[in-house]
């Protein structure tokens, strides 16, 4: 398993397109992903439900986990979109 | 908040009788129920900010929840909604799972982040399978506004 902690910064948050970027992402590999507030609970980021329960918003920390084959590929992605203002 | 008035939740946001079998239907009842109940001021506007907010991603959270929102200025005080779908209607939910509670966030223009916590209290308190159960099963409107009102407040 490895992890990273990175600052959102879309606008928005982990909420609206950034959320459903994450959750099709996670949904995209083999591993096992999370997301949650740095130092907090995580939840599946692969259940937009449970990532729409923690209210991140932009400017706030997230440890991210994953946990399978691809894991380096996941978070690479998962980093990105919440690093990536929205255009 | 002390006004009951302007409790997000009354009675009259509850509708347990209409059944609606589309996202489309469900969305414009469940604005009705808020228009009705005097939140809000401009109908289309706020139909046509909830429909903004679909377009980038939907409100088909899965787990067969849709949750529907919008910051508007047609909005008068923040407001919550309810109905089901016991037949379950697409969402278009990454999950492919049908929504059958529905539920409605509206919250003015001004009124900052204050719509994005209440909609993750919910979310948190409707991944638990119970909560998601019993309001399922809830036979009653006086039922229903107690267990969102405890899960919005958690």
């Amino acid at each position: 398993m490895i992890e990273r902690t990175v600052t959102v910064v879309p606008e928005d948050g982990l909420h609206a397109r950034p959320a459903s970027q994450v959750v099709e992402a996670a949904n995209s590999y083999d591993s096992s992903v999370t997301v949650g507030p740095a130092g907090g609970d995580s939840v599946d980021a692969s259940s937009m439900l449970g990532v729409t329960s923690l209210g991140v918003g932009s400017g706030d920390a997230v440890d991210l986990t994953a946990d399978g084959p691809d894991e380096q590929a996941a978070l690479d992605e998962l980093e990105t979109i919440l690093t990536t203002p929205e255009s | 908040m002390t006004n009951p008035t302007q409790r997000p939740l009354i009675p009259d946001l509850i509708d347990l009788t209409n059944e609606p079998e589309t996202k489309q239907e469900a969305i414009e009842a469940l604005l009705d129920l808020a228009v009705d109940a005097g939140r809000v001021n401009d109908r289309e506007q706020a139909l046509a900010d909830l429909q903004a907010r679909e377009e980038e991603a939907t409100t088909g959270v899965g787990m067969g929840i849709g949750i529907p929102h919008a910051k508007s200025e047609a909005v008068i005080s923040p407001t919550i909604a309810f109905m089901r779908a016991p037949d379950g209607i697409d969402f278009d939910a990454m999950d492919d799972e049908p929504a059958t509670l529905l539920f409605m966030l509206l919250v003015p223009e001004s009124s900052g982040d204050e719509h994005l916590q209440m909609l993750s209290s919910l979310s948190r308190s409707l991944m638990h399978e119970e909560t998601r159960t019993a309001l399922l099963e809830a036979d009653s409107v006086d039922r229903v506004e107690s267990i969102i009102l405890e899960a919005v407040e958690q």
